[in-house]
């Protein structure tokens, strides 16, 4: 005990949540980002819900509102891409949601698997987004 | 004890939802995928089967609760401010119930 350094004591490094400033040093693995996608697909489509409805309202209100729709909406090419976007979020959420579920049951966590399976997360999602947008076009 | 019970319908809740949005959203990439882009008439009167419409609205519910309880879970990981954290836990809970209750609007109520 007395023998101790307390210098050495006092060297032990510190552990902290790490804020904004610190993220440029830390370089996130692929399944942490499969992890921080999960979360901000959710979330953009959480917030984009009622926009959503709204365009669900106006498609089933009448003939001309769908064709309002088509041609205000889908035809705009900046909402058209957000609408992709979101997409993109729904099917991501959804495969991602498959393998956290997959995780659940104690399996495919070692970390070679963790890695394989969040860059397939990745991989089907924009393949089937591709697939999804090229039945719409 | 409370606390533990609570959290743990909550998790299962939050996959029984999923299930649900998940079933919902195969059938309508399928539907697209088997007939395409659909017109005014096919939307609409896809729209106006009564088993469509109830899938439609377990999965609206299902969705706010799932998006309410994520939401919630997530926010605080990120805004620790707590004024702004009230604001959007506030939002969080009138979006939710808004949805549930546009969407039976739209779904039953309109025309």
């Amino acid at each position: 005990m007395s023998d101790t350094p307390l210098a050495k004591a006092r060297a032990r490094p510190v552990y902290r949540n790490i804020g904004f400033g610190d993220l440029a040093h830390y370089r996130l693995p692929i399944p942490g980002i499969a992890s921080i996608v999960h979360r901000v697909t959710g979330l953009a489509m959480f917030v984009c819900l009622l926009f959503l409805l709204a365009m669900l309202q106006m498609s089933l209100k009448s003939e001309a509102g769908f064709e309002a729709f088509r041609s205000v909406v889908w035809g705009n090419p900046i909402a058209k891409l957000v609408l992709i976007g979101l997409m993109f979020a729904l099917i991501y959420h959804l495969v991602a949601g498959i393998r956290h579920m997959i995780q659940d049951a104690n399996v495919w966590l070692d970390l070679a698997t963790a890695r394989t399976s969040a860059f397939a997360v990745f991989g089907i999602s924009v393949v089937l987004t591709a697939l999804v947008v090229w039945r719409l076009m | 004890m409370a606390a533990s019970s609570k959290f743990i319908s909550e998790w299962w809740l939050q996959r029984i939802s999923a299930v649900i949005v998940a079933a919902y959203v195969f059938l309508v990439l399928a539907l697209l995928m088997i007939y395409g882009t659909p017109n005014a008439v096919q939307w609409q009167s896809l729209f106006a089967n009564v088993g469509f419409k109830l899938a439609t609205i377990l999965t609206i519910i299902a969705t706010a609760y799932h998006g309410l309880v994520g939401s919630l879970h997530v926010w605080p990981d990120y805004v620790k401010n707590r004024a702004v954290l009230s604001v959007l836990n506030a939002y969080t809970w009138v979006a939710a119930i808004a949805v549930v209750l546009w969407a039976t609007y739209i779904l039953f109520g309109l025309k």
